[in-house]
């Protein structure tokens, strides 16, 4: 049976199985590496290395040997409120900051927002060291502010919400304003609430970046409490081997929360994508 | 006149110089209530198969210097270096750290490292390097000074599958000693069987097996006074056509190292030479996949003698204060004591650097019956060469250059002598 959808301008069009088949065919492709994962955490050591698609003998071994391995209790923790804390922080810097450089003109705003830009391009290598030596004279190695402090504004969020605000309709500030809006009033009350979307869409990329970051953490980190997951994960790998059966069970596990999250934010995370066109 | 002067102002800068190499000081020994807290960075600890050990060795140590902590932090290998180096800019350098032996130069020369004849006086360093392989010792040394002291290393062995020797009709008592019978045996088990021949590790990441090849066919990969690559000699070609040949041949797999490596685990490679490191995971998979594991010492060039060359790291010292220095000392000398490279071969899974223990029942007697594939690995300490590592900032740049082209050279049908004295050419204009 062909199914119909909708276009946009409102009309109903079929779809065909051809478009069908294929968006089946990728959807596979792009889960089978999790279904891999998954599989993996529950293999037996004798089937590891199974090309078989389905499990043989069926073991939660892994998930033991993992959880014993490494403290991953503390380092999800450790990694929620990293990353949710670094994503309210630039989420609320680059907010004020889009509406600072698209609401007024001033002196220099040019300059500085081509500064803005630019730091955008200075690859992590080059201010990893000034900013762990300015880290470890505040005393923050080790400590949360040192995870989250230092990315607490993020230049591309600031250069994507920009452009959204610059697109915003200046006839609905000036009403507002002749309502007698202040300018605070008209950031929240008249401009967020439009945009939220395309600050939504923003959020969920820069808690999933915050999420994966690596090197970071392992630098300001010394012990495994106070580390992310990212580095536990790093703790089934070496050199001279890699203990794939507990790495795959950390990795399940580590995907865990960002899958609850997808799942319950579904319906609003892919119109946020929608709307503002981010990929 | 000024002449008179100038002979007196030498004679005092004499006198003044020698008084000093006299009155040298070292840090005294800790005293009971002196309590200490060292900093140690290790590679090994927090990973899931090695950390184990590794805080074994700590905490040994701990219970017997009571007076001493170690404050062990994990840092993975690939990222060890810019750490140290980050803490070192940011001014709280580690006071130990388990480095990679390919940076000795870059580490002794930019990192400040400590030689331990600065640190330890000469009779207490010579009484503990009693009983350690001669070979050995040389691994941390860099101008007749020991930066670091080797801790987990191990040697290029050929692991291979009796099983799969059998059912090509080859003698596993009797494995191949020359890559000549190399090449021969892996292209039976090919054609007997559906599993690959052999495989020789590292053609990515570091360069100690491609220098234990160069080595073993009469070469080097910089000359003695450190001044020139080399890995364009005669002999340099002559090893990495070999392993062309091999390649080319069908005897050597085409799969990278990570995938042979599964292939080994289930059986499904003839030959592996690879670190012996690897030894531990080899043995749990082959008794998990049901096939027999042995292992054999590196195969020579003819009748050339072998130079297998080190893997693994060693422990340098970068603190600055006395205390510190003394109490990292003290954890030096526990880690490499005959209690603590049984700890490292036996819970680690490394060679142990003093090889009468392990005919000692106090320390591996047990444990070597029990693990007889350690012993291919231990004969090789007699003719251990050191890893050598490249002088100047640019030493990676240099070892990604010759892994580079004897990539290039080993996976086509390149001209090898071409694709060699090219690379050394561009390695040696970033030689300092």
């Amino acid at each position: 049976m062909e199914a119909l959808r909708t276009t946009t301008g409102g009309q109903l069009q079929r779809s065909s199985p051809r478009s069908h088949l294929l968006l089946i065919v990728l959807s596979l492709v792009a889960v089978f590496p999790i279904y891999w994962m998954i599989l993996t955490s529950f293999r037996a050591d004798g089937e590891l290395y199974s090309a078989s698609l389905l499990p043989g003998q069926v073991t939660l071994d892994h998930y033991a040997r993992a959880w014993n391995a490494i403290p991953m209790g503390r380092m999800l923790l450790n990694t929620v409120v990293m990353a949710a804390s670094q994503t309210l922080l630039q989420l609320m810097t680059s907010v004020l900051a889009a509406y600072g450089f698209s609401r007024w003109n001033f002196r220099g705003k040019s300059i500085l927002y081509a500064l803005f830009a630019l730091t955008w391009l200075v690859p992590f290598q080059a201010t990893m060291i000034p900013n762990y030596v300015t880290l470890t004279q505040l005393g923050w190695r080790n400590s949360l502010a040192g995870l989250i402090i230092p990315h607490a504004s993020s230049a591309f969020a600031i250069l994507l919400l920009f452009q959204s605000f610059k697109s915003f309709p200046l006839e609905l500030i000036d009403a507002a304003r002749i309502d007698g809006a202040t300018n605070w009033g008209v950031l929240w009350k008249v401009i967020f609430p439009n945009l939220r979307a395309s600050i939504a869409s923003l959020g969920v990329l820069l808690f999933i970046s915050a999420w994966n970051d690596y090197f970071w953490p392992l630098l300001v980190t010394s012990h495994l409490e106070n580390s992310t997951i990212q580095i536990g994960l790093q703790m089934f790998l070496s050199t001279d081997g890699n203990l794939w059966g507990p790495l795959m069970a950390a990795a399940t596990t580590a995907s865990l929360p960002i899958l609850v999250v997808y799942v319950l934010l579904q319906r609003q995370i892919i119109d946020s994508f929608v709307k503002s066109g981010l990929r | 006149m000024i002449r008179l002067a100038h002979v007196l102002l030498v004679a005092l800068s004499l006198f003044l110089l020698a008084g000093l190499v006299v009155a040298q000081d070292y840090p005294a020994p800790l005293t009971a209530d002196q309590n200490v807290t060292i900093r140690f960075y290790s590679y090994n600890l927090g990973n899931a198969a090695f950390g184990p050990g590794t805080e074994k060795l700590i905490a040994e140590f701990m219970e017997a210097n009571p007076n001493i902590t170690v404050e062990g932090v994990p840092v993975p290998a690939a990222e060890m270096t810019a750490r140290v180096q980050a803490d070192i800019v940011a001014g709280t350098p580690p006071d130990v750290a388990q480095l990679i032996f390919d940076g000795l130069d870059f580490i002794a020369t930019n990192f400040n490292a400590k030689p331990l004849e600065t640190i330890v006086p000469p009779e207490e360093l010579a009484a503990h390097f009693e009983g350690f392989s001669p070979n050995g010792l040389q691994l941390g040394r860099l101008n007749d000074l020991t930066y670091g002291l080797p801790f987990t290393f191990s040697t290029p062995v050929m692991f291979y599958n009796a099983d799969l020797f059998r059912a090509a009709g080859l003698d596993p008592d009797a494995p191949p000693t020359t890559w000549a019978q190399v090449k021969e045996y892996a292209l039976q088990i090919a054609e007997a069987t559906e599993a690959e021949g052999v495989h020789i590790a590292g053609l990515g990441g570091f360069d100690w097996i491609v220098q234990s090849l160069i080595g073993s066919n009469g070469g080097q990969v910089l000359s003695a006074d450190r001044s020139t690559i080399e890995f364009g000699s005669e002999a340099a070609i002559g090893a990495i056509s070999m392993w062309q040949d091999l390649r080319l041949s069908g005897a050597h797999s085409q799969f990278t190292d990570a995938e042979i490596t599964e292939a080994m685990f289930t059986g499904n490679l003839g030959m592996y030479l690879q670190s012996s490191a690897i030894q531990r995971t080899l043995i749990t998979n082959a008794e998990t996949n049901g096939w027999e594991l042995r292992a054999a010492a590196m195969p020579a060039f003819g009748d050339l003698p072998t130079t297998p060359v080190n893997s693994g790291s060693a422990l340098f010292m970068f603190s600055d204060d006395p205390a510190r220095q003394r109490a990292t000392w003290e954890f030096l000398k526990f880690v490499t004591s005959e209690r603590g490279y049984t700890i490292i071969t036996s819970d680690i899974g490394y060679l142990p650097l003093r090889p009468a223990i392990v005919e000692d029942p106090q320390y591996l007697q047990e444990w070597a019956k029990a693990n007889p594939l350690v012993l291919p690995n231990l004969e090789q300490l007699t003719r251990l060469r050191a890893w050598v590592s490249y002088p100047g900032p640019n030493w990676r740049q240099i070892e990604t250059i010759l892994l580079e082209s004897v990539q290039q050279a080993v996976t086509s049908d390149g001209d090898v002598a071409t694709i060699m004295t090219d690379a050394a050419a561009r390695a040696q204009a970033l030689m300092p």
